[in-house]
């Protein structure tokens, strides 16, 4: 029962991992941070596992677990050397589409997102992810009002990072 | 916002540029040990409410418990002890109760909210340890005073205390108990800002505008 239970769930994880990987990417700056914290998501993911009843989507229930690991649960470790082995322009795959303007934008906006705190980056987390207000609210236990004013600002915040 | 939507639709085009971690690499991670906050948090709780426990233990030696019989306060310090240990296992009920409501699965406010009352009951014991501790000694000093019973200060106490002395005995006394009470104190809330800050700091944004 348990050898089944640990086999769906990592084949879950295996095929759901980018949403993971994609909060570890907003909320560490280097690459050892980032291995950590996806290894304590996994390890939340996998304890709060049983409690997974399969009546929303698998990668749907692990938003919000994965956030409140990188939120709340995960202690960032004070490393030696404060290393930000990858930028905004190393972690993207350049899109052949985009002109040389596009991209430099693109990089701005990246390292502006950067600069917000953890609520806010949970919150643009979530608007790129495509959510509603609706599941915004009730991932982060807000009011609908509240994270619509909230996103607001955060746009509004964004803006003075990239026209100080 | 224009940049932003420019950033969603690069965000969605990144879909290929993760790192693609195996079935076996993923299986070995969910039997590493955790590092979360949670954690240290229970295990930081259980030494602080059983030290309270245990320094009662250590004090209470049988030369400890001869010199309440010599002043005759039995009754009173078992009932003492009846009393403080009720209170600590009510905090430790409390804790327990509290700490088994942390769930990662609840949205990320009540997660908050939930950690935050589970320190806050351990907070609280600090303070009646402390609280009591301090009223505790102060009371017993002022016994002993009164009663000269102590027969180590009986040549002392042939001495004639004068107002002045009264004031400075106490005043000594009041200023070591706060030093020590304050170092505890201070300790404890360097531990804990240190562990909470920012849990605290995403709560109050997270609630800021909350009606």
């Amino acid at each position: 029962m348990e050898k089944e239970l640990e086999h769906q769930f990592v084949t879950n994880l295996e095929r759901d991992q980018n949403i993971v990987h994609k909060i570890c990417r907003i909320y560490t700056n280097d690459q050892a941070s980032h291995n950590d914290l996806f290894q304590e998501i996994t390890i939340q993911l996998w304890k709060a596992y049983p409690k997974f009843r399969g009546d929303s989507k698998f990668s749907t229930w692990m938003y919000r677990v994965a956030l409140n690991t990188a939120i709340t649960l995960y202690r960032k470790k004070k490393r030696g050397i404060q290393t930000q082995d990858y930028d905004s322009v190393h972690f993207r795959i350049k899109v052949e589409e985009y002109d040389d303007d596009t991209e430099q934008r693109l990089s701005l906006m990246y390292n502006a997102v950067k600069e917000l705190n953890d609520i806010d980056k949970a919150l643009v987390f979530l608007y790129l992810e495509d959510k509603n207000y609706k599941e915004i609210s009730e991932t982060m236990g807000i009011s609908e009002v509240n994270a619509r004013v909230k996103m607001n600002r955060v746009k509004t915040k964004l803006k003075k990072i990239l026209n100080p | 916002m224009d940049e932003l939507d420019l950033l969603k639709k690069d965000w969605n085009k990144q879909q290929g540029n993760y790192p693609k971690l195996t079935f076996d690499q993923i299986y070995k991670m969910i039997w590493k040990r955790s590092h979360s906050i949670v954690k240290w948090i229970f295990y930081i709780s259980l030494i602080e409410l059983l030290a309270g426990t245990l320094l009662n233990i250590i004090f209470s030696g049988d030369k400890y418990w001869e010199s309440i019989k010599e002043n005759g306060l039995e009754e009173f310090t078992i009932v003492l002890y009846v009393i403080s240990y009720t209170i600590t296992f009510y905090f430790i009920y409390r804790f327990y109760r509290n700490y088994r409501k942390i769930s990662t699965t609840d949205d990320a406010s009540t997660l908050m909210k939930n950690i935050l009352k589970t320190r806050k009951t351990v907070k609280y014991y600090i303070a009646y340890v402390l609280i009591s501790s301090g009223i505790l000694i102060v009371g017993v000093s002022v016994y002993m005073i009164l009663h000269h019973t102590n027969k180590d200060v009986e040549d002392i106490s042939n001495y004639s205390f004068e107002a002045m002395d009264w004031v400075k005995f106490i005043g000594a006394s009041v200023l070591v108990l706060t030093v020590f009470l304050g170092i505890i104190w201070l300790f404890y809330r360097l531990l804990y800002g240190i562990l909470l800050r920012r849990l605290k700091k995403n709560y109050i944004e997270l609630k800021k505008l909350e009606l």
